[in-house]
């Protein structure tokens, strides 16, 4: 079933190669959806029964086999990726003009899809990599799919490639080490083979594929490729990046983490929980300053992501800990985020492509009044960006509250570093849930609100039918997850013991709501909602009894001024200004203010252009000087190559007597 | 165990490294051709030993198509080639001739330490002669190196095969027919190769010092 669900989307790859221009699209998209919703089946049916599915055949790769398994830690990944890669595929069907429509695009674009389900179903470390690769491969292509138009693509796709294929060896290092000590590469074997290898063996094998895996997560330092990555790929593309290749990273950690190396010892997730702190604080601080409307979406991605290792992390600290029920109520949180900011940052992402379709701008400084415009794609911004705020009802709240339930009660642990990891997560959790909110504020205020900054937001249209299902079809889950997150929780239960090892009984029990038994504390966001409205229907009608008098409508006053024009609104950057002043040391922004006077006095100005730049400070010290090394010892390198046939066959020579010396 | 046969079998087998390190000692192209013709002929002359040492047709079959294609048939090939320049010597060549020969002897005492292990491995007349080949392959390789020619280099490459042989030969007491076929008919392809490259090469830049021809194309 699940392999008729990859084969169909396989299938659409070819179609989309084979086919002429105007069906390629619509076929390849039809079919790729098809397999999505079919592999979507496959992963409830197995979260709901709670069975396990495995495949293999040693006829597709040579030596190794192919073997597929999907347990349910793996059967929700792939509902995250079939959810959001059903959406991207009908988006696309709208989206896919000029070079997004050629066979090459779309090719790669379902090939991607395909990865995305296959990565959580792999069961042997070849079988992982292979599709990890693959997946690897065919976004770094489609980020140059729109190179000539974008130039920024290129050196985009560098560091993406760069850093990905780093990754990638690091994980398959990693990999090699854990399989090293006799058992064969099926995860079977190797997790049965973990417990006998040495400590420091183990903690060097975690250690390197932490490394890659939090590099495909983005997270911070690793996230570098990631806000220069996901703006330059076409919308469906970005879309699928953020919110399921990302999660593959989570789904990395855990699988080796706590599947492969059975939990391991505390520091290493520890680590992980650290590294969720710092992305999350150094995500949502760059979101709030990012102008350019994809960017701000990508560097919420590293916040988010951030707080689903705080919530990995916990998890497994907490298990190592003896706290098998707290780090299951962890756990269960970090995945349902997982879920929901697929969701949320898909819809966004794929409105960021709606926008940009419209406007031929995503920079928030040219834009405005879209509301008007465009209803739809607001109402879809609202509600995605009320989940990405935490706003009650929304999913974002229902995780973001089971998360810190979690972290609340990790306090209970004895040891101290544990706990003090937990206590930064409480505050991480809090100063980003504030960071988050200024910055999607202003993406939508900037954005939508107000009036159009440049000819193409004033110009801009609705988007077509397709374009706006899609979008829909993402905001479903927002509003499920947030109004009644006790319908997941039963999935979420069979996720989170299979992640976990653990056949722990959940302290979730579930209701429309959802209520932490064991511990104490619950949500009920349907009742909430109801109260909400009820709420706001009292007061709309105690304002209208209270005012008799119809509204006037006058212009707004204009500071003295006659004319009211666009460039008198707040902007991106000036709403992000205070808190740029207040984080001035860890963002350090340049600004350069030019002022020309007028000839005859200096009391006049003619022109003032004022400049402001945020560069990434991890990239500018951290990795510059790291490149600029990397370049000096390649040009020393060249001086060996000088073109004299004399010199390459002295190489040989000398590498001849090398090994006869060694050797004799 | 006839003392014939164990001496007439180092003569052959030194003379293949005495010819070996000569064309490092002479400048004059058609010298250096003389010399890897006595070699081809000395290495058909360590083949008909062993062939009539143990009774093996096959083997003799294989010194006579040794002493056709390399003791004949390449040397006159490559005389023709450098009959394109009469005067052409290895004038300046990257390492100077004395230096060259105590580099060889050098050589020669690598493979020897090296090849003692090899020996050791089956101890009898014929593979106590196998360093000897080594060592030309290692003086084949060094010509190769350090000569500019186009000539010289590629007698360097012919050097390294001879020295291959040797060694598979005493080694081995031959290697089958078909084997030996194949290598000799690379050698003799290798050197026709060469022969039209040089006529392209004079024509396109009126040298053949293949030191002058830097710039790779992109």
């Amino acid at each position: 079933m699940f392999l008729a669900a990859l084969s169909i989307c396989a299938s659409a790859a070819v179609m989309a190669a084979v086919l002429p221009r105007r069906p390629r699209v619509v076929v390849s998209a039809a079919l790729g959806a098809l397999g999505c919703l079919l592999a979507s089946g496959v992963a409830l049916r197995i979260l709901l029964t709670g069975e396990t599915l495995a495949f293999h055949t040693s006829q597709v790769l040579p030596v190794t086999g192919f073997s597929l398994t999907i347990d349910p830690l793996g059967a929700w990944f792939i509902l995250v990726s079939s959810f959001v890669g059903a959406a991207a595929c009908v988006f696309n069907v709208g989206y896919a003009k000029g070079a997004m429509a050629s066979r090459s695009a779309l090719s790669m674009f379902m090939l991607f899809i395909v990865t995305l389900l296959a990565v959580p179903a792999a069961s042997s470390v070849m079988t992982l990599m292979f599709f990890w690769e693959m997946m690897a491969l065919s976004s770094w292509l489609l980020i140059l799919t729109d190179q000539t138009r974008h130039p920024d693509a290129r050196s985009a796709a560098l560091w993406y490639g760069a850093m990905t294929q780093a990754g990638a060896a690091s994980i398959l290092l990693g990999l090699l080490v854990m399989t090293s000590h006799g058992g064969g590469q099926s995860f079977a074997d190797v997790s049965a083979h973990s417990l006998a290898l040495s400590g420091v063996t183990r903690s060097f094998a975690f250690v390197l594929v932490l490394l890659g895996f939090a590099s495909k997560a983005g997270a911070v330092p690793l996230h570098v490729w990631l806000p220069k990555a996901h703006p330059e790929a076409p919308s469906p593309v970005s879309a699928l990046m953020s919110s399921s290749m990302v999660a593959m990273g989570v789904y990395g950690i855990i699988r080796v983490g706590e599947d492969l190396l059975h939990g391991g010892t505390v520091w290493w997730w520890i680590a992980v929980a650290l590294l969720g702190v710092v992305s999350a604080l150094y995500g949502a601080l760059h979101a709030t300053t990012s102008t350019d409307l994809k960017r701000l979406l990508a560097y919420s991605t590293v916040d988010i992501i951030g707080l689903v290792l705080i919530g990995v992390g916990a998890a497994g600290a907490l298990a190592d800990n003896a706290q098998p029920v707290i780090a299951h109520l962890a756990m269960t949180a970090a995945l349902m985020l997982v879920l929901a900011h697929a969701a949320f940052k898909g819809a966004l992402f794929l409105a960021a492509g709606a926008i940009e379709r419209a406007t031929g701008t995503r920079n928030l400084d040219l834009l405005g009044g879209l509301i008007h415009s465009m209803p739809v794609t607001a109402l879809v911004v609202v509600i995605s960006a009320g989940a990405i705020m935490a706003v009650p009802t929304l999913s974002g709240f229902s995780s973001e509250w089971l998360l810190l339930q979690g972290l609340l009660h990790g306090f209970r642990v004895a040891s101290t570093p544990t706990v003090i990891v937990m206590l930064l997560g409480v505050i991480a959790l809090a100063l980003t849930g504030g960071l988050t909110a200024v910055a999607f504020v202003k993406a939508f205020g900037i954005g939508f609100l107000g009036q159009a900054r440049s000819t193409g937001a004033a110009t801009a249209r609705e988007t077509s039918t397709s374009m706006r299902v899609a979008m829909g079809w993402l905001t479903i889950p927002s509003v499920v997850i947030g109004v009644v997150p006790g319908l997941f929780v039963p999935l979420l239960n069979r996720a989170s013991s299979s992640a976990l090892n653990a056949s722990v009984v959940s302290p979730l029990t579930r209701d429309t709501g959802v209520v932490v038994s064991k511990l104490g504390g619950a949500i009920e966001p349907a009742a909430l909602l109801v109260g909400l409205v009820a709420v706001m229907a009292l007061l709309w009608a105690f304002t209208q009894s209270l005012t008799q008098r119809r509204a006037r409508r006058v212009d707004a006053w204009g500071c003295g001024r006659e004319l009211q024009t666009p460039r008198m609104q707040y902007t991106a950057t000036s709403f992000a200004e205070p808190l740029q002043r207040v984080f001035a040391d860890v963002l350090r922004p340049q600004a350069d203010v030019e002022v020309t006077h007028v000839a005859e006095s200096r009391y006049y100005e003619q022109s003032l252009m004022y400049e402001n730049r945020i560069v990434d400070v991890l990239e500018a010290r951290g990795y510059r000087p790291l490149i600029a090394v990397t370049m000096r010892l390649g040009r020393q390198a060249r001086r060996l190559q000088n073109g004299s046939i004399n010199r390459y066959l002295a190489f040989g020579f000398v590498a001849l007597l090398v090994v006869l010396v060694v050797v004799g | 165990m006839s003392t014939t046969y164990i001496a007439s079998l180092e003569l052959a087998s030194g003379a293949v490294l005495l010819s070996a390190v000569m064309t490092l000692w002479r400048r004059g192209v058609r010298s250096i051709v003389t010399m890897l013709s006595l070699q081809g002929i000395a290495l058909a002359a360590v083949a008909m030993v062993l062939a009539l040492h143990e009774h093996e047709r096959a083997l003799l079959v294989t010194g006579a198509l040794v002493f056709v294609v390399k003791g004949l048939v390449v040397p006159t090939l490559l005389r023709r080639v450098s009959r394109l320049d009469p005067r052409s010597r290895e004038s300046r060549p990257l390492v100077n001739v004395p230096a060259s020969l105590v580099f060889a002897a050098v050589l020669i005492v690598l493979a020897y330490v090296v090849g003692t292990r090899i020996t050791s491995l089956a101890p009898s007349h014929a593979t106590h002669l196998a360093p000897l080949g080594l060592a030309t392959v290692l003086v084949g390789y060094f010509m190769l190196v350090t000569r500019r020619r186009a000539v010289s280099k590629i007698v360097g490459l012919i050097l390294v095969d001879n020295g291959i042989a040797l060694v598979t030969f005493l080694l081995t007491s031959g290697v089958p027919l078909i084997v030996e076929l194949g290598s000799s008919l690379d050698v003799l392809l290798v050197v026709v190769v060469l022969q039209f490259l040089m006529v392209s090469m004079r024509h396109h830049s009126d040298t053949d010092q293949l030191t002058e021809m830097k710039a790779l194309h992109d």
